[in-house]
């Protein structure tokens, strides 16, 4: 990855929060459609690296945080769709607790510091 | 369950990859919809599409990374960060790797030897099968075999599948300008059948090359076909010339066999036929057999036991008396060093403990500091496993490159090894191998574990988020209890350790110190070939060495000369013999049990072992077949007071040797000619025993002379060797050392334990004391703002000096307690590796614990006094 950020890169760590939150809403996404939600909620703020995202999705796989099986889309394409399992929504409340916590305290940084 | 699945993708490669190329496409192709959408040319759509995806086949290999090696990427980049943030501490990495290499490598050498002298069969095929066999005498420790019981035993048994013979003899081979010492076997039928192995060239004895008046044939060792005939091809067809006989070659032995010693030049067969082989009084042979597969010793026992009941019955004289033992062969061959090896494989095993506990105490200290980072990492989303990773993953490189280093370590030590430990059995079979190589791989992987899973459970118990990372400013201190714990742990273990190690120095001082009740001090000892045939002629054997004693005390420089017939003094050996005194009371008073030791009348004044009453023997004539005609003997003074205290005199009292007429001659009771003060003949260590010389210079064709020089003995041994040339041109001198180097050799083993051991500790002195440093700077740097703010409102420097030394000095002396308790606790351990002092010795314990208090009072005093230099105004005004 280049050193510096780009403004819209989504700082490492936080895009299985992101996956995991898209898909507690969507149940049964795939991962153009993930990708394009991501933006599309986030008013373009944030965009998410392709070169990332299948990667990302095949460690949460791994990991028990999603299940993914084969299927067809509107246009008759087939496409892999992603659901969240029990696992993943535990890990969802977990992260969103961290980066609530985290978000108020550099938010009292830049308040207060 | 994802294991399973990521070894199914391991197998399944190619489907995988297919999958994923099929999910890149699909999305690749909804983002060309999206572009046409915008209004793009469909080839352009699709071109952009693919470049925004990347490299398709580059994105599917990352992906399909990621379902393989989702472990080993993990521990890559572990590593990788480990080595990043190791580099940002070179000192602090240095030194952790520099303290495990010394550690594994100790460990690992120490555990080559015990591996190879202990735990390793003997090299022979079915080596656990093979066994020692001896014969048991109620009247003398002789436990050589006669020929013909050896050949009744091998043919009456059921559960050995053969039994043979051999001893070995010093002779000179004489072919060269020079006669040349060769250290001869002469075996039995059945040797190569007991061994399992048949030479490397050529072949065994024939039947033939047994019998009595057969040709004469030998069997080389590899080692002498390499020296002494320059690993000629053609040596099946050349000789040896041994004394005045050629000896045909007809076999070499393969180099890994080195038995029964590894000095062992060649092998000669033994005529069981032989006339003089005959008598059942002779005590020849070390026995040796293989148990028949699926026999236990104990019924081998109860077999032979069984024969020899029978020989008893048909040849009650002498047979009713004789007994036969059996041992397992590696255990005879490994002897009594077993206990030393324990002691130090588990003295270097602590030595790595306590270095492991310090590099733990060390990432704790560094995980302290380091906690606003994890818990930084935690907050972005990492989880805990990743991040007990990160500090697994800086232990374990630090374990492997300390591994690495350490079995560079061990391969040097164990070539230290194998050349200062040659008192060592099997030494020579000390080698860093694949068997050794796995032992350091797993101690190495254990070490990264025992270092690093408490600061990796410790940092994974950081609490996620920012908040954690609060200020220092409020905290006035943590008790770090794990840390001085650990610091405990390691002092106590170093105290341990220093007690066996003192024990044992001053074991070594007090050896030093004691009087052997003779003088060992120039004192020059050597041997002169000759062979066992010489004593069909007895007469002539000791006329030829008293004219050598005669010879080497007319030499210049040379105060006395005698002969001690097996043995040097002061080396350890024991030789009891059964005596009956013909001058008893009662026939329970009669048997008396002493030490018989053979020397040459001139031996007391060599050694200055003072005469107490009476008079010295003389040199005695001797029959045909070796038996003295004349039986007298000297005795000392521990033989007075344990069986002669009721007489008047010992002087003209009367001993018989062995039971009456067990022995041609042996009937003629021998007077006792004079007493002798007591000398520690049978080792240094041990207390005198009550013993009975014989005056004899000549027990064996081979006797050890010992001469008396008036100058350092090294001196004279040109002129004795001219001298000997000019005498016996057929001999040859070898064994040449002074006494004091003899007996310091007996004591190697002590000795090297002694050294290792104490090295050893002072070793772990000086890591507890590092750890101890270390710890209470930490302490000191996390509560600077608490000793400022504590200085600001008064406390004197004194004060706050005291306060650390004190916490560092608290652990110290609890951890001493510990350490001596532990040392107590073990003291069985030591029980008969110590001379003259006991296992719990307070003065020697008190030492220790004087030493380590010093040395960590010392190691506490420099943060503390750091502590105390701080300036409160400075370290207030801080962050």
């Amino acid at each position: 990855m280049s050193p510096a950020l780009q403004k819209n890169d989504i700082l490492q760590g936080t895009l299985s929060l992101l996956v995991l939150r898209t898909l507690a809403s969507n149940k049964r996404l795939h991962g153009y459609a993930i990708t394009t939600h991501i933006q599309r909620v986030s008013s373009d703020l944030l965009r998410v690296e392709e070169g990332s995202l299948y990667p990302a999705l095949h460690r949460m796989e791994q990991l028990g945080w999603l299940r993914s099986e084969w299927g067809m889309t509107e246009k008759k394409r087939e496409a892999r769709f992603y659901s969240l399992t029990a696992r993943g929504l535990k890990q969802l409340e977990q992260e969103q607790e961290s980066w609530n916590r985290l978000t108020e305290g550099v938010g009292r940084v830049l308040r207060y510091a | 369950m994802s294991w399973l699945k990521r070894l199914a993708n391991v197998v399944r490669t190619g489907k995988v990859e297919r999958q994923i190329r099929r999910e890149l496409e699909f999305h690749a192709a909804e983002r060309a919809d999206e572009l046409r959408a915008s209004g793009l040319s469909h080839e352009e759509a699709a071109r952009r599409a693919r470049v925004q995806l990347g490299n398709p086949l580059l994105q599917a290999e990352r992906t399909r990374d990621v379902d393989l090696a989702l472990w080993a990427d993990g521990i890559l980049r572990n590593l990788r960060h480990a080595v990043r943030s190791l580099l940002r501490a070179p000192g602090f990495t240095l030194t952790v790797i520099a303290t495990l290499a010394l550690g594994i490598g100790a460990n690992t050498a120490v555990f080559s030897a015990l591996d190879a002298v202990l735990l390793r069969p003997l090299p022979f095929p079915h080596a656990d099968r093979l066994v020692r066999l001896v014969q048991t005498q109620e009247t003398s420790s002789e436990s050589g075999i006669a020929p013909v019981r050896l050949e009744e035993w091998n043919r009456l048994n059921s559960s050995l599948s053969a039994i043979s013979g051999y001893f070995i003899e010093d002779v000179s081979e004489t072919s060269g300008d020079l006669p040349e010492k060769v250290r001869r076997a002469i075996v039995t039928p059945r040797m190569l059948d007991v061994w399992g192995v048949s030479p490397a060239r050529g072949r065994g004895f024939s039947d033939e090359e047994y019998r009595f008046g057969g040709p004469p044939a030998a069997l080389i060792s590899d080692r002498y076909w390499r020296s002494r005939l320059g690993s000629s091809p053609d040596v099946l067809r050349r000789s040896v010339r041994i004394g005045t006989v050629s000896v045909a070659i007809v076999g070499v032995m393969p180099a890994s066999f080195r038995f029964p010693d590894r000095e062992v030049d060649l092998w000669s067969p033994s005529p069981v036929d032989a006339p003089y082989a005959q008598s059942r009084q002779s005590t020849w042979y070390r026995g040796i057999g293989r148990l028949r597969a699926g026999v236990t010793l104990d019924q081998a026992r109860a077999d032979l036991a069984a024969v020899q009941a029978r020989l008893a019955q048909q040849f009650p004289d002498p047979d009713r008396k004789i007994g036969v033992q059996l041992t397992s062969l590696k255990q005879e061959a490994v002897g009594g060093v077993g206990q030393s090896l324990w002691l130090l494989f588990g003295s270097v095993s602590v030595l790595l403990l306590i270095a492991c506990t310090n590099i733990a105490a060390l990432f704790l200290a560094r995980g302290a500091s380091r906690r606003q980072e994890i818990a930084l990492r935690l907050s972005l989303g990492a989880s805990r496993s990743a991040v007990a990773g990160l500090v697994l993953g800086e232990t374990l490189l630090l374990a492997l490159l300390g591994g690495g280093l350490g079995l560079l370590v061990a391969g040097f030590a164990t070539a230290g090894l194998r050349s200062l430990g040659t008192e060592l059995p099997r030494v020579d079979e000390i080698v860093v191998d694949a068997r050794i190589l796995v032992y350091c791989s797993a101690s190495t992987l254990g070490v990264a574990l025992l270092c690093g899973l408490l600061p990796a459970i410790r940092a994974t118990r950081e609490r996620a988020g920012v908040a954690s990372g609060e200020s220092r400013r409020t905290q006035v201190s943590g008790r770090q209890s794990l840390q001085w714990g650990l610091v405990g742990a390691q002092v106590a273990l170093s105290v341990t350790l220093l007690a066996g190690a003192a024990l044992l120095v001053r074991s070594f001082q007090e050896l030093a110190r004691v009087d052997p009740g003779f003088e060992r001090s120039r004192v020059l000892s050597f041997r002169m070939s000759g062979n066992w045939a010489e004593t069909a002629d007895y007469p002539g054997l000791v006329a030829r060495v008293d004219r050598a004693i005669d010879t080497l005390r007319a030499l210049p420089g040379v105060e006395a000369a005698a002969t001690t017939g097996w043995v040097l003094p002061g080396v350890p050996t024991e030789y009891e013999s059964s005596f009956g005194l013909v001058e008893a009371r009662s026939d329970a008073d009669r048997r008396i049990v002493a030490e018989l030791r053979v020397v040459s009348p001139e031996y007391f004044a060599t050694m200055r072992i003072p005469l107490l009453e009476g008079e010295r023997c003389e040199r005695h004539s001797v029959g045909p077949r070796g038996t003295l005609l004349s039986q007298d003997v000297m005795v000392n003074r521990a033989f007075v007071a344990r069986y002669l205290s009721d007489f008047p005199s010992a002087v003209g009292l009367h001993l018989e040797r062995g039971e009456p007429g067990a022995r041609e001659g042996a009937s003629k009771p021998g007077r006792i000619l004079g007493v002798v003060a007591d000398a520690r003949e049978q080792g240094i260590d041990r207390e005198p025993a009550p013993t009975v010389y014989h005056c004899l210079n000549a027990p064996n064709p081979t006797p050890y002379f010992v001469l008396r020089t008036s100058a350092p003995p090294l001196g004279v041994v040109r002129a004795v060797r001219a001298k000997l040339k000019e005498l016996e041109p057929q001999r040859s001198v070898y064994e040449i050392a002074t006494l004091d180097e003899q007996i310091d050799a007996a004591y190697t083993m002590r000795r090297l334990l002694t050294l290792l051991l104490l090295l050893f500790s002072l070793s772990a002195l000086s890591l507890a004391c590092v750890g101890l440093y270390g710890t209470l700077s930490y302490a000191v740097g996390l509560r600077r703002r608490e000793v400022g703010l504590r200085m600001a409102l008064g406390a004197l420097r004194g004060d706050i000096v005291r306060q650390f030394l004190g916490q560092g000095l608290r652990v110290v002396g609890l951890a001493c307690a510990g350490g001596i308790a532990l040392a107590l606790a073990l003291r069985r351990v030591m029980a008969g590796l110590l001379f003259g002092v006991s296992a719990t010795d307070a003065s020697t314990l008190a030492l220790v614990v004087a030493l380590v208090v010093v040395t960590a009072a010392l190691a506490s005093l420099m943060p503390a006094v750091r502590a105390a230099r701080l300036d409160p105004m400075r370290v207030l005004r801080e962050d």
